[in-house]
């Protein structure tokens, strides 16, 4: 009974903080900003038939690396595919790839923190070690050697940005479950006879989720670009995919670079405008919940 | 001081022990005869199929994987890395001509995004909300929201395509002499060092503003000290420590970040070599290529974690503050 | 009285805090004079602007305040006097004066001092801003310094860092440093709140016996009625950004006249002034500093707040420089 009222007030006035964050959050003009291109833009990405009558994928001999301009709007590539719809239709498997892999890495971060961060001992040294360990070997390195064994495409690109993605997540996550495990309400809570796991995921989490929020708007940008510059590479997704690193793929030559440059400009664009879009909420949001953290 | 350092040191062991078998891992699973990896390809082509199954016997290459594993290890220790399926040449040989222009790189593009990141991080913390700060601060995301790839691409197409400052293709500094070398330099140092800067400048920024809050500054000011000495020798040293394990945690990235831009610039280092190689199939040379990548990275940032302890007597003198145990 | 006597003089001192859209009037129009030689005690509870006060004088307050009025007179001994507020933050006039002629020491000794450089350094600093000796002549002065702040061992202490100090030994490093300079005048807030009760005795004992030697100035800040009874000659009490009532120890702990000082006085256990009084809190809570009542400001939780009170109250001398901002104390006539 007690808790129940505790749990009800608890969520009334969370409800109420919420509401003033949200607020807050509205009235910071660069997260606003932020959100706006983001959404726009996957709005644009998810409505790509509708934008544009080309697919993606079709290769036309004919109007091979036409410069912008007529009917098509940002030119053709090499193959004479529309470079727009491209774009378009790459979006959203590159953003696909960025928010899937920060979710993931943010569920699995959040799960195996909150488990070390409250349990401790053996489990928890083991997991600082892996931890040290997925964050030492660069990034780039660390998917060329487990898309050698798994193999490339785009959901093993997603497998190995959670892999690489939990560490961040799994620490923060974990130091706020050191400190607030000693606080007083936790102590109040195992008084009132309320499990391990209920005290870990009910009690002490929902105080972490601001930073994890923070957090996944962080990775959700670091992915995309990675994603960008293993595909630029020609590492990361299979060349038949279009993403937005694809795309990018053509401007290793110095001749595209030079004379067609409608190839690689709107795209890199693109990727830049949307993970500044996606940097601007975070900075926004992390404001908003605590002005001070770093 | 020294037992952190032994500590520290010691710790690098199992780390290159892990990091050396899941690369070795990667190797087994790699479609490629082990073989073809270890001799030298004049030696293969005047073997029949037996003398090939007798060579892998005699070789070990048939023992138990942990077995494998034990001597390939020692093989690299001894420098013995093999060699390369793809042109034959020995890995040790093209390890020793390209690392150092990759390490060149990585360094360059550290010092220019240091620099530039300090700098202006703290000239944002001391005037925060005026102009500068506001100014650097939209710079600062729109350099952590560029592809790095990017940045170097409009690079090359500004300053050495255009403008004619750089050359477009960056060869080696193999036989250019000192200064020869650094204008193929600029451009990929600077673009790499880039994004790092502006991660660096938003953080320092934080780190300063926080520093500056602290009693000891004000006592500082309550001395009589004149403000830059507030700031530079009370408030910017203190929030050295958190800036450099930023850049420890960045390390790997710039390190990752120097296989792209080799590519771009065409810059012969260690990076551009593994992408030829990955497109070979050269699974060998690959792997041994991550796994020095992987050490230069670990051994940078226990470096850059060892200067840390020096400038932080809780650290270096054992105290009660973390990270000496 | 001549204005000689008085080291520091502050008149209608007006500072604001920018805490959002938001101004708040952490002192509202402090008028304010210091004896030399003596102690003033500066009481309130926390919140009530007496740090704030502490850190106009210094002209050392965070960047979101600004002094917006008012006038704080120093006068050093053979020196022409001035006006402290006349001078930029950054002036060398003022630098010329902090860690000099007012030294400042801070609640919290832990963060108060350097972490990443010795203790020696952090105190041969100040004495080799303010002066031009050689850093061995200064080395030596820290040392002489140290010891009659009796830490033991001085000469192998000064290559210590902070976290190597206990907090006590820290505060006193702190004091040190303060003094080091010879300064007339030294700030001391809340010098020994951070600190264990028996260390506090001992940290009082020393600032009280380095006056007697030394000859210099004390305000001391602080919210526990114990110190002031203890060190202060001068009370001066402050709520809600103004001073309520000034008067020397007599006058606040015997002839207590301002009902807020009243309350205060009956809310604490004061050592000697009647062991087994019942305490009484005061009632309500401060209220917001941006969200002032009209009149006093005292009024909301006033126990004899009448009709008058709305307006704001007059200050009032009810002899012998006893100052009292009511209304009810109009006239001179302790209200019993």
């Amino acid at each position: 009974m007690a808790t129940a009222l505790v749990t009800k007030q608890k969520r009334i006035k969370k409800s109420s903080l919420a509401k003033r964050n949200l607020q807050k959050l509205l009235n910071n003009k660069l997260a606003v900003l932020g959100l706006f291109i983001v959404v726009t833009m996957i709005l644009l990405c998810i409505a790509a038939p509708l934008l544009t009558p080309y697919d993606p994928g079709k290769i036309s001999l004919f109007e091979r690396d036409s410069a912008p301009g007529g009917e098509h709007i940002f030119g053709t590539d090499k193959l004479g595919r529309d470079v727009f719809a491209r774009i378009l239709y790459g979006g959203r498997i590159s953003i696909l790839i960025g928010l899937s892999g920060a979710l993931g890495g943010m569920i699995l971060g959040v799960v195996i923190g909150s488990l070390c961060g409250f349990f401790g001992g053996i489990l928890d040294a083991i997991f600082v070690k892996v931890a040290e360990l997925v964050s030492i070997v660069p990034q780039l390195l660390l998917v060329l050697i487990l898309s050698t064994i798994i193999g490339p495409g785009v959901p093993n690109l997603i497998y190995v940005f959670i892999f690489t993605g939990w560490v961040a997540t799994f620490r923060l996550v974990r130091g706020r479950f050191f400190s607030l495990r000693e606080e007083s309400f936790v102590e109040a809570c195992r008084a009132f006879g309320i499990g391990s796991l209920s005290i870990a995921f009910k009690h002490i989490l929902p105080n972490c989720l601001g930073p994890v929020a923070v957090q996944l708007t962080l990775n959700t940008a670091g992915f995309i670009l990675q994603e960008a510059a293993l595909s630029f590479l020609g590492l990361g997704v299979p060349t038949g995919v279009p993403t937005w690193g694809n795309i990018m793929n053509a401007a290793k030559e110095i001749i595209t670079i030079t004379e067609s440059p409608w190839l690689w400009i709107p795209t890199g664009v693109a990727i830049a405008l949307f993970v500044l879009g996606v940097n601007f909420f975070g900075d926004g949001l992390r404001d908003v919940l605590d002005p001070s953290q770093l | 001081m020294l037992k952190y350092f032994v500590s520290r040191m010691l710790m690098l062991i199992p780390m290159i022990l892990i990091i050396s078998f899941i690369v070795f891992i990667g190797l087994e699973f790699a479609p490629a005869d082990p073989l073809t990896a270890m001799i030298s390809p004049d030696q293969m082509s005047s073997m029949t199929l037996e003398d090939m199954e007798a060579m892998r016997e005699s070789l070990g290459l048939n023992a138990p994987m942990l077995v494998r594993y034990g001597r390939w290890l020692v093989n690299l220790l001894k420098g013995d890395m093999g060699f390369s399926i793809v042109t034959g040449t020995p890995i040790t040989n093209i390890i020793s001509n390209l690392l150092p222009s990759t390490i060149k790189l990585t360094f360059a593009a550290l010092l220019v995004s240091t620099f530039m990141g300090l700098l202006f991080g703290i000239l944002s913390a001391i005037k925060s909300n005026s102009a500068i700060d506001y100014i650097s601060s939209v710079l600062g995301v729109i350099g952590i929201s560029m592809p790095e790839f990017f940045i170097g691409i409009l690079a090359l197409l500004a300053f050495a395509i255009r403008l004619r400052w750089f050359p477009a293709q960056g060869r080696t500094d193999v036989g250019l002499g000192a200064f020869g070398s650094i204008k193929y330099l600029v451009l990929p140092a600077c673009s790499l060092g880039l994004v790092l800067a502006a991660a660096l400048m938003r953080y320092t920024r934080n780190a300063m503003l926080d520093v500056l809050n602290k009693d000891y500054v004000k006592t500082a000011r309550a001395k009589g000290l004149p403000e830059w000495k507030v700031y530079y020798k009370h408030a910017f040293r203190n929030s050295l420590m958190p800036i450099s394990v930023l850049i420890c945690l960045r390390l790997p990235m710039l390190i990752g970040g120097s296989v792209v831009i080799e590519q771009v610039f065409g810059y012969a280092g260690i990076g551009s070599r593994l992408l030829t190689a990955i497109n070979a199939g050269d699974y060998q040379l690959v792997l041994v290529i991550v796994l020095l990548l992987s050490i230069v990275s670990l051994l940078a940032s226990v470096f850059i974690d060892l200067l840390t302890a020096l400038l932080d007597p809780r650290v270096r003198l054992g105290g009660d503050i973390g990270g000496a145990k | 009285m001549n204005k000689q006597d008085y080291i520091l003089s502050i008149k209608d001192l007006k500072t604001q805090f920018k805490v959002g859209k938001r101004i708040v009037k952490a002192v509202d129009g402090v008028t304010l004079d210091v004896r030399r030689g003596k102690t003033l005690g500066l009481v309130g509870e926390s919140g009530c602007g007496k740090s704030v006060t502490a850190h106009s004088i210094m002209q050392l307050l965070p960047k979101a305040a600004t002094i917006v009025d008012g006038e704080i007179q120093f006068r050093p001994k053979d020196k022409p006097e001035f006006n402290i507020l006349k001078y930029k933050r950054t002036d060398k006039k003022l630098r010329s004066m902090r860690g000099k002629q007012i030294s400042m020491i801070f609640q919290d000794p832990m963060s108060s001092l350097n972490p990443v450089y010795r203790v020696g350094d952090q105190i041969v600093e100040n004495i080799r801003q303010h002066e031009n000796i050689s850093k061995k002549q200064a080395i030596k002065k820290t040392v002489d310094m140290l010891k009659m702040l009796s830490i033991p061992m001085a000469e192998e202490r000064i290559k210590d860092y902070p976290h190597q100090f206990s907090g006590g030994m820290k505060q006193r490093v702190m004091i040190a440093m303060g003094l080091i300079s010879d300064p007339e005048l030294l700030i001391a807030d809340e010098p020994t709140t951070a600190l264990d009760v028996t260390i506090q005795a001992q940290i009082l004992d020393l600032m009280r016996h380095m006056q007697d030697q030394l000859g210099f100035t004390i305000i001391i800040i602080t919210h526990n009625m114990g110190i002031v009874a203890d060190m202060a000659d001068d009370i001066a009490v402050m709520y809600m950004g103004k001073i309520m009532e000034y008067g020397t120890k007599e006058d606040i702990f015997l002839r207590p006249s301002h009902p807020y000082t009243k309350a205060l006085l009956k809310s604490v256990p004061v050592l000697g002034n009647g062991g087994n009084e019942r305490l009484e809190p005061i009632r309500g809570n401060t209220p917001d500093p941006s969200e002032m009542p009209e009149g006093c400001s005292f009024m909301p939780r006033c126990d004899m707040a009448t009709e008058a009170c709305n307006k704001a109250a007059p200050n009032v001398d009810i002899g012998g420089g006893h100052m009292v901002r009511c209304w009810h104390s109009k006239g001179g006539a302790p209200h019993e």
